[in-house]
This record gives structure tokens, C-alpha cells and sequence, in this order.
């Protein structure tokens, strides 16, 4: 009898192992693997030189060197700003600083590209409100910034980027052993030298990995370069693909170039995410212990107001303004009016809402587009991590593998590949339908779902279920009154995670879209592409209280959920 | 077994919401594409934009209550992928085709798609296609002019080498050919009249290339670019909302053609040439006036407000064009304007 049950356990949880790794190879290894094959795989036989060809076309080689010049700039802005921020509240005695936090985080749930929409408001060469404003009443005979530019693009992205480095260095500088530095001081080191010797290689590893985190990002990044860049001709790796495959309706040397492109953003993620974990791996990071302390705080003296005004000033320049920016715009009745009282109207957010069928069928479909992928991808991240987690079944390794695919392909080469996969060469055809955007975006969120289930799963200790084992419950009683209740608010969270980022999503779905597959990101972008620039302010307006919303309603589930 | 029952039970969970995901999907498709493959729903693809092409619409259903007709307006060159793609699959879930890329209808014609339908109206339309013959019939005449912004731009430009001026030295747009087939035609008609000389001097100048053909209306109108090639409702809409704006035509003029075609095999033939004969219709042209571009009809009032010309003077003086000859080079006439324009 008991061999009978170990062998039919056995073979269920061979079933689940295998339900979990086709997941995963279908909906992301295999897309991925497709780029690589196209890339170098030429009319049957492998063909390195032509890929290497590609790459030296000057355009292609241009957008390599923006990607490049672009993420670099971005990654150094970022962590100057972010490691400044974290230190002034965690370090010292900074007013408001539990306020300061929250607002540093804002920028996390702001989609970037309407952040670059108010900068090219806020500053294009000769229509920008600000070169405007100091052109006209400041006596300035030309713009004093120009966004359409290398610094402009690389600045707009340190705004909503630079949180990657500040939480990091926020948990690393809250989580050090205060008595480190404290030794060091007794034995008579001054502020700089405890600084110096201690507390920036204590904290050195959570700035890098933050730091490549953010470079991982920009490299693979679409919608600021895309709102900023091709205006001047600055292309980035993502835009570039982008341009390529949308002017060539599907031929096949677009393809070519673009899954060329997509490897080397593969290979660049590959080799970061080793950097970031090679780097998170090293000895120094466990000094910081996972105990609470209160960490010793400078005083700033008389620096104190100056830092906070400097501190809310940031805040009012790079959170407040962009957004009251995106409604005022919406407001106009036609870009390019002034701001009074004649010219402005709620008239757009009621078209956009009621009348002007593009947009809202947007937004019924990034609603629905999230919802669906949302809980496809909870479910399956669940499964997932349950075999990850608590399985021990033989080939739990590719799994784990496979896990972390999701995790270190971006965006842009996850549309790629399910072009490649589900436009008909495999016998289904996706193409300029709904259900290959849901298929990329169940790709692309399915890291968030695994991170959240399994960091959900590992709390619950084997122990609990065996307890309740032991009190004579059935395996499913303790499943159901133990294990699902424990990893409920992981899930829930994995859900919104997913749910919140795909209604704001952008760099997927405008390479995947049809004209009736619009989602709320695509429809931003297009509308401001045809120069209606006052609906798509308004409709990136709308989107904003969306995802704010949606944002109070997670914080309030996470709470009662106690996450 | 009891831990097989709880994996079952997951492994369901995960299906059943897999199927309700699947069947919440469709739903919204029938909605918008999904019924035109059940043939009662006429479906028209249009580059035409929302306030264009709605009020058309409104009007065909107020006439023809029993047809269910729906619409997708995206740019010409998205549409053409998505009608290759349908190709493809062996069913075009459009019906009818509207929009300005002329040389794309030569080669929709060439690969055999579209069905060769004359209109009973066609007696009273200007045709500008010498080569007519049936499978698609011009139903708007764009015209483009330059724009300009009344602000930064104090004399109205009247002629095409007015853009070298000084007063338009890096201010004066473009949109991208690659985007806008609009702006390919102008490009290649304008390139046909004064020769690559022209846009080698508009470079000199500092013009620059935009992106879409709206993109540059709204950029002239936010006075970002004092003066840009401009369509002329794009541009007579935003002024009608309060933009500062003029749209200027030099006197060899850009007309591009807007045809409007059937897809062969329509599953509802019947509504789409009813709806085509709408769109030439008296009624349906003066709609196309009303949005501030020229009609192909000369029985229809242009409000005077727009400043546009007649359409038979818009063809008199239109600069002329063999469709059949330019067609090949599109993508080597879109290159070198690019080349020139994006020079350092």
C-alpha cells in the first residue's frame, strides 16, 4: 500500500514538474530561444558574420552606442542621487524624513514615458513652458536646456529610475550594524575616515548591484527614448527594433536586424545580472545583519533647513510639476494656448472617457489585458514556486533555471520572440491579436509572480504542515487552513504587482499592438505621435489617477493582509 | 493520495482560471473585429482621423439603420501590416480600405485583392487616377500647404523657396516619410518639381524631420516648429479649436488623393459598395469639406473659413504625378530624403 502511494505522489509530482517547465519554456524559453536561432541561424546554416554585418551598419551600430552612452549616463545620475537620498533618510536627522521616503518612492510607480511627455512639455528647444518662460521674461535668447538630447533623455531617466538605487541603499544603511561604526569611533576615527573605511564598503555592494539593476533597465529601455530621442535621431537599442519592425510590416530583414539587436540586449542582461549577483554573493554583505537597529544619526546643524528645502524642491521639480503639467495639457482645448482660463476645459477627459472609441477601447483592454495576465500568471507563479520551493522531485534544476529567465530578458525582446513564436511559422497565429500581447505579458510578469509567491512559500516552515499532520488533519485540510492562507497575501501581492505595471505598460505592447489592440500605454504614445497632444496628455492624466488608485487600493490590502 | 487530490485541485484551479481568462478574452474581441467574420458587421480600415471618419460614419448609419458598420483608424502603414498578417491567415477581417497611401492601392491592386467596383455617382466625381478602372475610386483630395505659426511667422510664406528664408532657419518640420504617407507623396511630388536641390537647401535651412503628419501640426501650433508641410484638416481642425495658425498654399500644390477601395471576397459586399457610394455621395463630401479638406465632388460647398482652393483648381494646378512610375521607388526616394535631411 505505502509503495503504491509514494509511487502515484511520485508521478503527480512528476506531472506538476512538467506542467511548470512547459510553462516556462513555452511562454518564455522558447520565444528566446527563437531570437537567438533567427539571429544566427541564415537560411540553414549558421551564419556569425552576418549577424556581425548587421551590427556594423551605422545605424544599428549608432543605437548601440546610444543604448550605451544613454544607460551609462543614467546609471551614474541615478546613483549619485539615489545613494544621496538614502543616506539623508537613514543618516541623519533630516524633518519629515518618513515623509521624504515615501515621496522618493513615488517616482516607482510612474510610468516613465508620461514622465518624458511633461519634460518635452516642460522643456522642448522653443515651445518647452520653461525655455519658454525664461526666453520671454528672463531676456534668454535661447532654450537653457534642450531635452531633445543625450543629458535631456539620460536626466529624465535618473527621475523615475534613481528609487532602484535608493531603496537598495535605504534597506542596506537601515540594516548595519551601528556598533561597527561606533568602534571605529571610539578608537578615535573622525567622520571621514569612519565613512571612508566603514560604512561606504559596508554599504558598496547594495549601490552596485542597484546600480547595474538600473543600467539592466536603461539599456532595455523604450518609452523615454522613444518620446525624447527620435525626435533628434537618438535611438536606442529598443527604439531602434521598434522602428524597424513597425515600417516594415513583418518582412523578414527587419526581423533579422531586430532579433541581432535583441541578442546583444540577452547578452548585455546576462552578463549584468552575473555582475549583480557575483557582487550581492561577496563576503562583505554579511556584516549587515537582518536584526533591527537604530542606527546612529548625523546632525546636520545648520544645514538641516537647506537640505529639506533642497529635498522638497526635488520633489516639487521632478514629482509635482511633470504631473500637474500632464493635466493642464489635458485641460486645453489645442496644444499651444495659453493657460487661462478661456482655454481650458475638462472637454478632453469627457471625450477620451465617452466618446473617442480608441481610447477607451484602451483602456477596456490594458483593464482586461492585466486583470487576465494578472491572475494566469499568479496561479502559475504559485505552481511554480511550489515546485521550486517545496518539491524535491529530480529536475527541479532547469526549473530553477528556467525561473530566472524571466527575471533578465526585457521587455522588448519578450515581444520579439513571441512574434517569432506565435505568428503563424508554428502553426499558430497571434499576430495583431489580443492574445499575443496576454502571451508576452504572462512572459514578462511571470519574475514578479515567482518572486512574491516564493519569498511567500519559503516562510511557511515544513514544520507547520507536518504539526498539523500530526494532529491528525488530512494533507488537504493543512494545505487549506495552513499553507494557502500563509502564501494568500504572497499571491495577492504577486497579483497587483502584475495588475498595476501592465495597465501602464508600454515597451511590450507597441511592438505587438493592432489597430484594435491598443492598450492604454500604446494609445499615449500614438495619439501624441499624431500630434494630439493635448488628448494624449489627457489620457495620460486619466492613466495617472488609474494607477494611483489602484496604488492606495494595494496598500490597503497589503496592510490588512499584513505584507 | 490525499496530497494527489490537493495537486489535482491546484492543477484545476490553474485550468479553470486559464479557461476563464479564454473566454473573458473573445468577448472583447467580438466587440470591436471578431464579429466582421460572422458578415453581418461592416468593417472599414482608415487612416482617416477620429473626427473624420466618425462623423462619416454617423452619417452612413443614420441613412442605413440595418447595417452594422464599425471602424479601425490607425496609420496607413500599421494597417497594411495588419491586413498582410490577415492575408496570411486567409481572411481580411476588413471589408473596406480609406486611406492616403496611394501606391500602397497600386500594389493592392497588383497582388489581386481588391474588387474592381464603379459607383453610380461616378459621373459627378474628379478623378484623378488616369488609369482608372474601378478597383479604387479617389474619395478625398488631400491637400498640403506650410503651415505656419502666426506668432513667430508674420508674413505668410507664398512661395515653396519662401522656406528658405532666414525666419524658418531651424524651425520648419517635416514629418518622417517612413511614418506618413501623406508626407511620402508630398515628398516625392515635390522632389518631381524642384529636384533633391530643394530639401538639400531646406537642409541648409535646418528643417527637420518630425515624426507623424499631425505631430508636426501640433509642434507648428506649440510653436516648437514655427512652420511645417501640413495636411490641410489636421491643420484647419486645430485652428478651428483656437490654435495659432495659418496654412499658406504655394501655387504648385501638393493634392494626394485619398482612394477608398473594396476587399475582394467581402463577406458583405452589398454594405460596402452601400457604403462607398455613401462616402461619395453629396452628403458624405460635404462632411469631407466640413473637416476643412477638399471634396471630390464640385457640387459641395467648402466653408469659406478654410481658405482652400476648388477641387478642379486644386487638379489644374496640382503638381502631376505618374503613380505607376513612383511606386517602385518609394523606399530609395524615403532613404535619400532621410540621408539629405539627417546630414550633419
Amino acid at each position: 500500500m505505502s509503495s503504491i502511494k509514494t509511487k502515484s505522489s511520485f508521478g503527480v509530482a512528476q506531472v506538476i514538474l512538467f506542467l511548470s517547465i512547459a510553462i516556462l519554456v513555452i511562454v518564455v524559453a522558447f520565444p528566446v530561444l527563437l531570437i537567438l536561432f533567427n539571429a544566427f541561424w541564415v537560411n540553414d546554416e549558421f551564419n556569425f558574420a552576418g549577424a556581425l554585418e548587421i551590427i556594423k551598419e551605422p545605424q544599428t551600430f549608432q543605437a548601440l552606442k546610444n543604448s550605451l552612452i544613454i544607460a551609462t549616463g543614467t546609471t551614474i545620475g541615478s546613483t549619485i542621487v539615489g545613494t544621496f537620498f538614502a543616506w539623508l533618510v537613514t543618516r541623519t536627522d533630516l524633518p519629515h524624513k518618513t515623509f521624504m521616503k515615501s515621496m522618493f518612492l513615488v517616482p516607482f510607480m510612474l510610468p516613465s514615458f508620461i514622465g518624458a511627455l511633461a519634460w518635452k512639455m516642460l522643456l522642448s528647444p522653443n515651445a518647452g513652458f520653461i525655455n519658454q518662460f525664461f526666453i520671454q521674461h528672463l531676456g534668454f535668447t535661447g532654450p537653457i536646456f534642450n531635452i531633445y538630447s543625450y543629458i535631456g533623455i539620460s536626466t529624465v531617466e535618473v527621475m523615475y529610475l534613481f528609487p532602484f538605487v535608493f531603496i537598495q541603499v535605504c534597506g542596506a544603511l537601515e540594516r548595519m550594524d551601528p556598533t561597527l561604526e561606533e568602534s571605529a569611533r571610539i578608537s578615535g576615527a573622525g567622520l571621514f575616515t569612519i565613512t571612508r573605511k566603514i560604512t561606504i564598503p559596508l554599504v558598496m555592494p547594495s549601490i552596485l548591484s542597484g546600480a547595474l539593476l538600473i543600467m539592466l533597465y536603461s539599456m532595455a529601455h523604450f518609452g523615454t527614448v522613444a518620446v525624447l530621442g527620435i525626435e533628434n535621431g537618438i535611438y536606442n537599442i529598443p527604439t531602434l527594433i521598434y522602428e524597424r519592425i513597425h515600417q516594415s510590416g513583418g518582412s523578414f530583414d527587419a526581423i533579422r536586424t531586430g532579433t541581432v539587436l535583441a541578442t546583444v540586449l540577452v547578452i548585455s542582461a546576462a552578463i549584468i545580472i552575473y555582475a549583480q549577483r557575483k557582487i550581492l554573493g561577496s563576503g562583505h554583505y554579511q556584516i549587515i545583519g537582518g536584526k533591527s537597529f537604530r542606527p546612529m544619526e548625523l546632525k546636520l546643524r545648520g544645514l538641516r533647513m537647506p537640505l529639506m528645502i533642497f529635498c522638497l524642491a526635488y520633489i516639487a521639480f521632478t514629482i509635482v510639476l511633470p504631473t500637474v503639467v500632464i493635466f493642464l495639457v489635458g485641460s486645453l482645448k489645442t496644444y499651444g494656448l495659453a493657460f487661462t482660463f478661456d482655454n481650458l476645459s475638462l472637454d478632453n477627459y469627457k471625450f477620451i472617457l465617452f466618446d473617442y472609441k480608441v481610447t477607451r477601447d484602451a483602456i477596456f483592454n490594458s483593464v482586461t489585458l492585466g486583470f487576465t495576465a494578472a491572475i494566469i500568471t499568479m496561479f502559475a507563479g504559485v505552481m511554480i514556486s511550489y515546485v521550486i520551493v517545496k518539491m524535491k522531485v529530480r529536475g527541479k534544476g532547469i526549473l530553477e533555471f528556467l525561473g530566472m529567465l524571466p527575471f533578465s530578458v526585457p521587455g522588448s525582446v519578450i515581444a520579439l520572440g513571441v512574434i517569432l513564436a506565435w505568428s503563424g511559422q508554428f502553426g499558430i497565429n497571434l499576430y495583431n491579436t489580443v492574445w499575443i500581447i496576454l502571451v508576452a505579458y504572462i512572459a514578462r510578469y511571470m519574475a514578479f509572480s515567482l518572486k512574491a509567491n516564493s519569498a511567500a512559500l519559503e516562510q511557511v516552515h515544513d514544520s507547520l504542515v507536518e504539526a498539523s499532520r500530526a494532529c491528525g488533519a488530512t494533507m488537504w485540510q493543512s494545505l487549506r487552513d495552513i499553507v494557502l492562507p500563509l502564501v494568500r497575501p504572497g499571491m495577492l501581492a504577486a497579483f497587483f504587482l502584475i495588475f498595476l505595471p501592465s495597465l501602464r505598460e508600454l515597451t511590450v505592447s507597441i511592438m505587438l499592438y493592432a489597430p484594435t489592440t491598443r492598450t492604454i500605454g500604446v494609445a499615449i504614445y500614438t495619439l501624441n505621435e499624431d500630434g494630439e497632444t493635448v488628448i494624449s496628455a489627457a489620457l495620460a492624466g486619466i492613466a495617472l489617477i488609474i494607477i494611483i488608485l489602484g496604488q492606495s487600493v494595494i496598500n490597503h490590502f497589503t496592510k490588512k493582509a499584513g505584507v | 493520495m490525499k496530497k494527489n487530490g490537493l495537486i489535482l485541485l491546484l492543477v484545476m484551479a490553474i485550468c479553470s482560471v486559464i479557461f476563464a481568462g479564454c473566454g473573458g478574452g473573445p468577448k472583447q474581441q467580438s466587440s470591436s473585429s471578431g464579429a466582421g467574420a460572422k458578415g453581418n458587421k461592416l468593417v472599414v480600415y482608415t487612416s482617416m482621423k477620429e473626427s473624420l471618419i466618425s462623423s462619416i460614419v454617423e452619417g452612413f448609419k443614420k441613412k442605413y439603420p440595418d447595417i452594422d458598420v464599425d471602424y479601425q483608424s490607425a496609420g496607413a502603414g500599421k494597417l497594411m501590416a495588419k491586413i498582410a498578417a490577415e492575408r496570411q491567415s486567409g481572411h481580411i477581417l476588413a471589408d473596406v480600405i480609406w486611406t492616403s497611401e496611394v501606391p500602397d492601392f497600386y500594389q493592392m491592386k497588383k497582388d489581386g485583392i481588391l474588387e474592381i467596383y464603379k459607383s453610380p455617382v461616378l459621373k459627378d466625381l474628379i478623378n484623378p487616377f488616369d488609369d482608372y478602372d474601378g478597383s479604387f475610386t479617389a474619395a478625398r483630395l488631400g491637400t498640403l500647404g506650410i503651415a505656419i505659426n502666426t506668432d513667430k511667422i508674420k508674413e505668410p510664406p507664398t512661395q515653396w523657396s519662401d522656406l528658405l528664408k532666414p525666419e524658418y532657419k531651424g524651425a520648419f518640420g517635416i514629418a518622417d516619410p517612413a511614418l506618413s504617407g501623406t508626407s511620402y507623396m508630398s515628398i516625392a511630388l515635390l522632389q518631381q518639381k524642384f529636384g533633391w536641390d530643394f530639401f538639400q537647401q531646406l537642409h541648409d535651412n535646418g528643417a527637420r524631420i518630425g515624426k507623424g503628419s499631425g505631430q508636426v501640426v501640433d509642434d507648428t501650433s506649440s510653436s516648437e516648429l514655427f512652420a511645417s508641410l501640413a495636411v490641410d484638416y489636421i491643420t484647419n481642425s486645430k485652428i478651428g479649436k483656437g490654435a495659432h495658425m495659418q496654412l499658406c498654399y504655394p501655387p504648385e500644390l501638393l493634392v494626394v488623393p485619398s482612394p477608398v477601395a473594396i476587399f475582394k471576397g467581402s463577406s458583405n459586399m452589398d454594405a460596402a459598395q452601400k457604403f462607398v457610394d455613401y462616402l461619395l455621395s453629396q452628403e458624405a463630401q460635404a462632411l469631407v469639406a466640413q473637416q476643412g479638406t477638399l471634396p471630390v465632388r464640385s457640387d459641395v460647398d467648402i466653408p469659406a473659413k478654410f481658405h482652400l482652393p476648388s477641387p478642379a483648381d486644386a487638379m489644374k494646378n496640382a503638381i502631376k504625378v505618374n503613380y505607376t512610375e513612383i511606386l517602385p521607388q518609394k523606399e530609395a526616394t524615403i532613404k535619400q530624403f532621410t540621408d539629405i535631411l539627417s546630414k550633419k
